[in-house]
């Protein structure tokens, strides 16, 4: 009985079913959706956003979705595009008006000068982690309604309603979370990957340096031991580390600097107690004390 | 009296008037001014708001008018090389065979003018190949891949291939020259698999490309929750050790006629299912097809004509530890019936110096690898292969041929980036027999690289 169940399609319980690459678009889509839309998330948010493994799983989840919400900017390049191809779902195709790529609304910064990978795995777009920025998630929550209203317009209402209610709300909570991070202003933190650097630029908070020697590029003795002078100069709150990293490196150069380590989530679920979209910026606005 | 008055009222008039058209004209200059300076703002305020689109509209346009290099497609190069130390010399490596299966497994062997070699086949070093993948959309309908083995043998088209993506309900239909779907491996990529060689029972039973054939594929995923895919497709069927349909020998005299083509088709099931972080992926693969394998050009020629069939189940199990470490235990089981008639050739004119009026080949064997990853930059892998079944009859009569052909392999692998592998490899080959039928023990030490350069390959798993 229970394996007939396993058999079900999805899309018998939803009037609308979106697969999404990572938890914080589940969230926003679920927000705008309403109890219209049944969101489906391929990525677990405490894994490495750039290395997602393709299961098969995957395949059926995208073959038997109504549309896809990707973040782009390169991010999924190493594992969406094969879950895509052998979904055999033209809904889901890069050009379909199903498929939506949110990078596409949003002014990436960091993009790099030259493009090389003696650089390290760089993204050619700039830096693809922008929903770290509580005001753009306010953008892209009207991008995901603009984009549910076009693929379902009988409801647009709802949708119109849903990101009333939900552009309200976040934008008291930006307030409280520009008044909590106002005295942090100037502050100094290094990172394992500059994964917060929108964060960062909209709390005027500064990176002063990265674990990774090159982005993707994992820590060289030459670079920690760097990285340990820097942090002795300078003097930077804390390593602001992200949850799927190893902390080794961090742990020694915490040993010889004395400098704080604070794990700090990415994304929805990347900690347990990081449940929503909101308590994934009441967390990362409470990281440095 | 009343035309003096009329004349002064006239007279004030024109003075009031003066007046008035002197305040007018001061008045309207004023106002001219006001309205100079709102201009002023409001041109201020338009070109402020204009300026940004202004650039954006003028900045220099991104190509040239007929400039199409946004289309060109994704380009990879992926070059392997290997150190290579044996324990036995090429020249007698390449004589040995695995018996009543395959000649010449190991090393280089010269078929008529073209010269087979497999993976790291020479002491010393090798260049295994040089991979260049093309892929791209062709229009909202289909997308096209290619993928060229260039090699010091020449140029090899080792996929050739165009793929729907319109179809829909699930539907994925292939054509082209392709890597089949057959089992696990059989579809994947030399660069991706965990060990720089194949596995015995797969090189033996199919040689080093696997069901590598021109045809067409028609692959369905089922609409449920759980991943259930159904798979089959028609193939030329042409395979160096398995299928054939070409006539074999002179058109005029044949030793055995060829038979019509396409003559190989392959069918399979493949579901998935994940319990937490561990996924399980397993499948059932059947292969059906005319054998005319063709060994007339070999220093002791022969001929196989008949009917032959494939069967392979495959299970993967993969733990994730986190995002990059893992536990994964892959295994395959193939089974090859392959029935048909023997032919013993004559050097000189590939005459038949014998037939056999029946020759029944039941062969069967196993490859099973444990991989460790132990983080981004390191892996470590054991292998065990064999060949455990080879019943090989003549006309009913069983052969006794040897049935314990076994190998072990075990690996570490550092990765430099995820476009850079070095990998450091040692087998142990007991599958080999040589001339007196005296069984051979092998020992290889293998230091393999494998660089990519373009556009990120983005594998399935």
């Amino acid at each position: 009985m229970r394996f007939l169940l396993l058999l079900l399609p999805l899309t018998l319980f939803a009037n609308l079913n979106i697969a999404v690459s990572y938890p914080y678009i589940g969230a926003l889509t679920k927000s705008i959706g309403g109890e219209n839309v049944e969101t489906v998330v391929l990525a677990n948010g405490n894994w490495d956003p750039h290395f997602i493994v393709p299961k098969p799983s995957l395949i059926s989840k995208v073959r038997n979705a109504d549309g896809l919400i990707m973040n782009g900017g390169q991010l999924e390049i190493g594992w969406l595009p094969p879950l895509v191809k052998r979904a055999g779902n033209p809904k889901t195709n890069v050009n379909a008006a199903t498929f939506l790529n949110l990078s596409n609304h949003i002014a990436m910064i960091d993009k790099p000068q030259s493009l090389s990978r003696s650089g390290g795995d760089l993204h050619p777009d700039g830096n693809p982690h922008f929903h770290l920025d509580p005001n753009n998630i306010l953008i892209l929550a009207n991008v995901i309604k603009e984009y549910l209203s076009s693929i379902d317009s009988k409801n647009s209402q709802i949708y119109e309603k849903n990101y009333t209610v939900f552009s309200d709300m976040w934008k008291k909570k930006i307030e409280l979370w520009n008044n909590k991070m106002l005295s942090k202003k100037g502050a100094k933190v290094v990172q394992f990957h500059n994964i917060l650097a929108y964060f960062n630029k909209a709390y005027g908070v500064q990176n002063i340096a990265t674990i990774e020697p090159l982005p993707g590029i994992p820590p060289s003795s030459k670079h920690t031991l760097e990285t340990v002078e820097l942090i002795q100069k300078e003097k930077p709150c804390c390593i602001l580390h992200d949850v799927y990293h190893s902390t080794k490196t961090a742990e020694f150069i915490s040993e010889k600097t004395g400098i704080k380590i604070v794990l700090v989530p990415h994304d929805v679920g990347a900690l347990d107690s990081v449940e929503n979209l909101t308590s994934l910026f009441d967390y990362l606005t409470s990281a440095i004390k | 009296m009343k035309k003096q008055l009329c004349l002064s009222l006239v007279a004030s008039s024109f003075l009031f008037a003066q007046t008035d058209i002197e305040q007018l004209r001061l008045e309207m200059n004023k106002q001219q001014l006001i309205i100079e300076k709102l201009q002023e703002k409001l041109e201020k305020l338009e070109n402020a708001n204009r300026e940004p689109i202004k650039t954006e509209k003028f900045e220099a346009p991104q190509s040239e008018a007929f400039d199409q290099s946004k289309f060109m497609p994704d380009i990879s190069l992926i070059l392997d090389a290997s150190y290579v130390s044996r324990s036995k010399k090429d020249d007698e490596v390449a004589h040995l065979e695995v018996p009543s299966v395959v000649h010449g497994l190991l090393g280089s062997h010269s078929d008529g003018d073209v010269t087979h070699s497999t993976y790291n086949a020479n002491n010393g070093f090798n260049l295994n190949y040089a991979e260049l993948a093309l892929s791209s959309s062709v229009d909202p309908y289909f997308t096209m891949d290619a993928i060229f083995h260039l090699s010091e043998h020449g140029f090899e088209i080792e996929e050739a291939f165009v793929t729907s993506t319109a179809l829909g309900h699930g539907l994925r239909a292939k054509g082209g020259k392709f890597l089949s779907n057959f089992g696990y491996l059989n579809e994947k990529h030399h660069h991706t698999w965990s060990f720089s060689d194949m596995p015995l029972v797969y090189e033996s039973f199919l040689g080093l490309h696997a069901i590598n054939e021109i045809g067409a594929q028609l692959q369905w995923t089922a609409p449920t929750s759980t991943y259930l895919m159904f798979g089959a497709e028609v193939l030329q069927g042409k395979n160096e050790q398995m299928f054939g349909n070409n006539t074999i020998g002179d058109v005029e005299a044949p030793v055995a006629k060829g038979s019509s083509a396409p003559s190989l088709f392959v069918a399979y099931v493949k579901s998935s299912i994940d319990i937490d972080d561990t996924t399980i992926l397993g499948g059932i693969s059947y292969a059906n097809g005319s054998s005319r394998v063709d060994h007339s050009q070999e220093e002791v020629p022969s001929a196989f004509s008949g009917d032959s069939s494939l069967y392979g189940v495959d299970l993967t199990v993969k733990h994730y530890f986190d995002s990059y470490s893992f536990l994964s235990w892959q295994s395959e089981w193939l089974m090859r019936d392959m029935d048909g008639i023997e032919y013993a050739l004559d050097p000189a004119d590939i005459s038949v110096i014998t037939a056999t009026t029946n020759l029944r080949k039941k062969q069967a064997g196993i490859y099973t690898q444990l991989e460790y990853g132990i983080n981004k930059n390191w892996s470590a892998a054991l292998r065990y292969d064999t060949i455990y079944k080879n019943d090989v009859a003549e006309d009913g009569v069983n052969l006794n041929e040897p049935d314990s052909l076994n190998g072990y392999s075990a690996m570490a692998e550092y990765k430099t980036s995820e476009f850079a592998k070095f990998r450091l490899q040692y087998n142990r080959n007991e599958a080999l027999y040589n001339e007196d039928g005296l069984k051979q023990k092998i020992d290889t030490i293998i230091f393999q690289t494998n660089i990519a350069i373009g556009a990120h390959g983005a594998h399935s798993f």
